[in-house]
């Protein structure tokens, strides 16, 4: 990946709370065999001001890194969810 | 089952946590939590307010603290519980050891100090969190290391736990999921019990920035991930069913199929911890010194000590038989008020404290509600007698009230801390080694918390805002809080200039207005201690600080919530300067006076204060209480009591002044609406000033007691109170057989006057040192006003006082550099007052003390080489004519050429007695220069001293104000009411007090050397004269007089100058007329 790409995750369903089981990327759709794990960041929001925010708004973001297959084929993605928004992106593959 | 935090840090982990404790615990109510644990950083000072929240929601608190503790492993950090059983006084006492027996500022433990002090950690919970030495371990995977750690502490502490804590933050170290999960198989595999908690710093996930800037305002350094703790905003007050999830987590990641083993085990912790308001921290209890400490053996003994002594004061304060049976009776009453509270105790410790300070002859006072209570007056406590001015004990101290009452004492200012160290001898401890010592008093600490400016300085230097501009905006900001910054910005027309749209700039603010009412630093209250039972250490830990007296962490609220008794001991510079006034007196004059017993009806008294000439004298010297004493015209201490109670903002909001007045002076007839309010109105000619007024009126009117009466006279202070009142009053009075007209004009009277009124028993307090100040002045003026130089009680500047003794036929003899003292002397029988060396500017204290050592001088040079004094002191001695005694031959600019040969001369180092043998010094001889004319002279003595001692500055502007046709002050009696004049001066004062418009009045008083004259300037004519007023001091007033009583006038200003530019622009035209 040379430039950083948004891959959006369609359709993410999840379990009783937050966390993912499938989702549908590039027009496929993948199943989540294994969490691998998870982690939750913020911060650096000092860094967005000159972007014009001028309320110390500070997004909270979980990431899961999962494994999931396509038919069969067991790819590791990072699915990452804006705790704000409750959209899902996939991060890295 | 529900989730309990055991660990949470309030904003009281100063410049750490974000939330204050109050609404960590509505947030925890909210979410139906049973209980709640405090633990902030490094100590309790949260702790207090923190268990009256938990009381306010009804649920139980749990208090531990979290403390840097050095095994030798790293920085580390561990979580201390108190157990339910006797922990919070081990918190307590622990927290003092580590602060009274370490060197550092901020002590850590060690597991020295952790075995010396095993009676105390043995009463608490250690919670080994992922920052503890064992957590720090177990991050480097040193499993073994992490539990021979774990071994050293583990016997010093009642029980141990491994903290089990994930943010969920990436990675395996701490407060990562892996982490937890390691710190859980820890604990497992050694048999250990594991709690969670969420190391809780913030209420919300939306805190996080200002924990950062938090973390970088306590650090002092820029926003910068290093700088900052929190890698995610999960270290927030989790709900149960958020907390019971993360446990899931965590016991699947450590190999357990549920987390039930671990939340029970946390809640099995929690309830061991659990804190009871009242039996642990002492919320509503009271806790006075103990019989013995007060001379008794028991509590039964204390009580008749009190009365003994007591009733040994009547015959020292009463002689007439009536009033002897009249205080009997009156003491009776409050003996029994005060059996029933089991107050004793602190009203002998009081006055073993007030007896302590004048057996060290230092002057006492009570001031406030105290004066209402006749035992007060008996044990000399306070000097007011209560009876005759209608003072009741039941405004101070009543059964309906368990609160302890307020007594503050106010001490000649100079020597305060010597009844500090008093007090601190006789109820202080300083055996910190001792293990359970006892300690009955301590300062107290005062909180300080983030307003505007400093809000807008820390937000800004973590944000990296230039310096320049932190700064304008920072000092541009009135003191508000910091939460109303940006409507305060909009009031602010200076700041047009600042982007505040900036987007570094708005964060600032944004972030700035968040940092509001955090607490940022532990400061030491300027005059309050406690004072307790021997148990003062296991209810407050204890901090040293700068000023060597140990300080309770808890603040003036926190120490009366825990019932210590909390004295305040004021330093009042009247009260130096009358005992300084009573020395000189005894010292010069030959005449011994006890101030304290003189009769309140001295004639020469009253006349002053009527005069208007009352420069100097305690409370009634500002330009506006000269108008209201030239109008009211005090005659009594009741007249001089309502004076006080009158010049405050309320009554003059509330008009209370003029309809007292007209019927003072017999304009208007009183207004008394019932006879049987006649003997408690007839004194304030029917106007309620007081709150004693209102408080037996209320009693006449509904045959309440006047205990009750003064509940619902405090209740009257809100709507939804004075509601209840009125409920009440109604029927009450109708059932006393009053008709309902009279009821409802009395209602309303009370109504609108209850947040007007004022404590008599306050005012009377006060007007004692008026009285005293102003008899002093009346009888021994030069020995009043010596002090009042000396001491500086008042408003006006030392040259004022000069002038007023002048004014008195007082002479003011010159500084000498042989009969000046340190402090002002009377001289000559009470004729004269010497200038003090300490008014020489710059002069230090040694360099005087060294002055005096060294006497007499024979000459200057002998000065020079003896005296130890600096050159410019010198100079200014030389300048000022303190030589001019010793060398009648030759004038002041001849002795400073000396003074600059000597400098020069080789030997001018050689010390003392060998430089009279070896040195010769050059010879003082006439150099034929003129001496100073009179205008440089008194430049000179202005400069050196701040005192114009041969001529009024006003004296060279005298041809001008004579073809002016001005009038000198003392002459403005003689101006018919409704004239135009002019007056000049130098301005002393300039005041904007309240008025009743609420409109900015200018008052400005101006010194002429004949005397004051007092101007008033509207806001009409401020526009055009407001910007000279402020920035010159020597004017030249146009006005219109207004007679303001039989001896007082005073003047609406319509046009004010620069007196030295209307001189300047007056002498060109004379000049050019000239030719």
């Amino acid at each position: 990946m040379s430039a950083p790409q948004i891959n959006s995750a369609h359709d993410v369903t999840i379990d009783g709370a937050t966390t993912p089981i499938e989702f549908t990327f590039r027009g496929k759709r993948f199943r989540i065999h294994a969490v691998l794990s998870r982690w939750c960041e913020a911060g650096g929001w000092w860094n967005r001001i000159s972007d014009g925010k001028y309320r110390p708004d500070d997004a909270a973001r979980a990431v899961w890194r999962v494994e999931a297959a396509p038919i069969g084929t067991l790819t590791t993605f990072e699915l990452e969810r804006d705790e704000l928004s409750g959209q899902w992106i996939i991060r890295s593959i | 089952m529900s989730f309990i935090h055991l660990n949470v840090a309030s904003a009281y982990s100063l410049k750490y946590g974000t939330t204050q404790p109050h609404d960590l615990v509505a947030r925890a109510a909210e979410f139906e939590m049973p209980a709640l644990a405090l633990t902030d950083r490094d100590g309790l000072a949260g702790a207090v307010r923190f268990a009256q929240s938990c009381v306010d929601y009804g649920i139980a608190p749990i208090i531990g603290v979290n403390l840097g503790i050095d095994l030798g492993v790293a920085k580390n950090r561990i979580t201390l519980l108190a157990h339910s059983d006797g922990g919070w006084p081990a918190l307590c006492r622990l927290l003092t050891s580590l602060a009274m027996v370490s060197d550092n500022r901020s002590p850590v433990l060690t597991l020295e100090f952790l075995q010396r002090f095993s009676h105390y950690s043995s009463n608490l919970y250690a919670l080994h969190g992922p920052e503890s030495p064992v957590g720090t371990l177990l991050t480097d995977n040193r499993i073994d290391a992490a539990f021979s750690t774990f071994n050293v502490t583990r016997d010093l502490f009642a029980g141990n736990a491994i903290e089990c804590v994930s943010h969920v933050v990436a990675g395996k170290g701490p407060r990562s999921m892996a982490h937890a999960a390691k710190s859980l198989i820890f604990a497992r595999d050694h048999d250990i019990d594991a709690v969670i908690t969420n190391a809780v710093r913030m209420r919300d996930r939306s805190d996080g920035p200002v924990a950062d800037v938090l973390d970088c305002a306590r650090q002092l350094v820029p926003l910068h991930p290093r700088h900052v703790e929190r890698r995610n905003a999960e270290g927030f007050l989790k709900s149960g069913d958020e907390m019971i999830l993360l446990a899931g987590e965590i016991a699947r990641a450590a190999g357990e199929r549920t987390p039930r083993q671990l939340l029970a085990t946390t809640r099995a912790w929690a309830e061991r911890a659990l804190l009871s308001p009242a039996r642990d921290i002492g919320l509503g209890g009271a806790h006075l010194p103990e019989p013995h400490v007060v001379g008794a053996q028991s509590a039964h003994e204390m009580r008749m000590v009190l009365r003994t002594r007591s009733e040994a004061g009547i015959n020292w304060r009463y002689s007439d038989s009536g009033a002897i049976k009249k205080a009997r009776a009156r003491l009776d009453d409050e003996l029994s008020t005060v059996a029933t509270l089991g107050f004793e105790s602190y009203f002998l410790t009081v006055a073993d404290i007030c007896d302590m300070a004048r057996g060290a002859g230092i002057r006492v006072a009570a001031r406030g509600s105290g004066a209402g209570s006749l035992i007060c007056h008996l044990l000399g406590i306070s000097g007011v007698e209560p009876m005759a001015h209608g003072l009741l004990m039941e405004r101070f101290c009543s059964p309906l009230r368990r609160a302890l009452p307020d007594i503050d004492i106010d001490v000649e200012s100079h020597r305060r801390l010597e009844i500090y160290d008093m007090v601190f001898k006789r109820y202080g401890d300083i055996n910190w080694d001792t293990p359970n010592n006892q300690s009955r008093c301590a300062t107290v600490a005062m909180i300080d918390t983030y307003r505007a400016r400093h809000a807008i300085r820390d937000a800004g230097a973590a944000l990296g805002l230039p310096a320049m501009e932190i700064d304008i905006l920072a000092k541009s900001m009135p003191h508000v809080r910091a939460r109303n910054i940006s409507s305060a910005l909009e009031n602010l027309p200076e700041l047009k200039s600042l982007n505040v749209k900036a987007p570094l700039t708005a964060m600032t603010i944004a972030l700035a207005e968040r940092l509001d009412g955090l607490p940022r630093h532990l400061a030491m209250h300027p005059c309050a201690i406690v004072l307790s039972d021997g148990g003062l250490l296991d209810r407050t830990p204890l901090v040293a600080n700068a000023s060597g007296y140990p300080m309770s962490i808890f603040d003036k609220d926190d120490v009366e919530a825990i019932g210590l008794l909390k004295l305040d001991v004021l330093g009042v510079r009247m009260q130096s300067a009358i005992s300084y006034a009573l020395t000189e007196i005894e010292r010069a004059q030959n005449m011994k006076i006890d101030i304290d017993s003189v009769p309140l009806d001295d004639t020469r008294t009253y006349e002053l204060i009527q005069s208007t000439r009352t420069l100097g004298i305690f409370q009634v010297e500002s330009p506006g209480q000269r108008e209201l004493v030239g109008k009211l015209e005090p005659k009594t201490f009741t007249d001089l009591i309502i004076d006080i109670s009158l010049f405050r903002p309320g009554p003059v909001k509330g008009d209370m002044i003029t309809p007292f007045l007209k019927a003072r002076h017999g304009w208007s007839k009183a207004q008394i609406i019932h006879p049987d309010l006649y003997e408690i109105l007839r004194d304030t000619e029917g106007v309620v000033v007081f709150h004693e007024q209102v408080i037996q009126i209320i009693a006449t009117m509904t045959g309440a007691s006047l205990a009750s009466a003064d509940e619902k006279r405090r209740a009257l202070g809100d709507k939804s109170g004075a509601q209840e009142v009125c409920d009440w009053f109604f029927p009450a009075a109708t059932s006393r057989g009053y008709e309902l007209p009279i009821i409802n004009e009395i209602w309303e009277l009370l109504r609108a006057f209850a947040s007007f009124g004022f404590c008599k028993a306050h005012a009377a307090a006060f007007a004692m040192p008026t009285y005293q100040s102003a008899w002093l002045k009346a009888h021994y003026p030069a020995a009043f006003l010596a002090g009042v130089l000396t001491y500086e009680p008042g408003m006006y500047p030392k040259r004022l006082i000069v002038d007023e003794a002048r004014q008195m036929s007082i002479a003011i003899a010159p500084l000498d550099v042989n009969e000046s003292d340190s402090l002002y002397r009377v001289e000559e029988n009470g004729k004269a007052i010497r200038i003090a060396l300490s008014t020489i500017s710059k002069i230090s204290d040694g360099e005087i003390a060294s002055i005096i050592a060294g006497r007499p001088y024979t000459d200057l040079s002998d000065f020079i080489h003896r005296s130890g004094s600096s050159t410019p002191v010198t100079e200014s001695m030389i300048l000022t004519g303190a030589f001019d005694r010793l060398h009648i031959d030759v004038n002041r600019r001849d002795l400073l050429l000396h003074l600059s040969d000597v400098e020069r001369s080789p030997n001018k180092t050689i010390s003392g007695a060998q430089m009279n043998l070896a040195f010769t010094p050059p010879a003082l001889i006439s150099s034929g220069l003129p001496d100073m004319n009179s205008a440089e002279s008194v430049r000179h003595e202005v400069d050196r001293l701040g005192i114009d001692m041969s001529h009024h500055l006003i004296e060279f502007y005298s041809d001008f104000l004579n073809a002016i046709g001005a009038v000198r002050s003392s002459q403005l009696l003689e101006a018919r009411s409704r004239s135009s004049v002019l007056v000049a001066g130098i301005k002393v004062a300039m005041q904007t007090p309240p008025v009743r418009s609420g409109k900015r009045v200018i008052f400005l008083t101006l010194d002429d050397g004949y005397g004051c004259s007092d101007s008033a300037f509207f806001s009409d004519v401020q526009t055009d004269y407001a910007s000279v007023l402020y920035s010159s001091s020597l004017l030249l007033v146009r006005g219109i007089t207004r007679r303001t009583g039989a001896r007082g006038i005073s003047i609406n200003g319509t046009g004010a100058w620069d007196l030295r530019a209307a001189y300047e622009t007056w002498r060109t035209k004379e000049s050019t007329l000239a030719i």
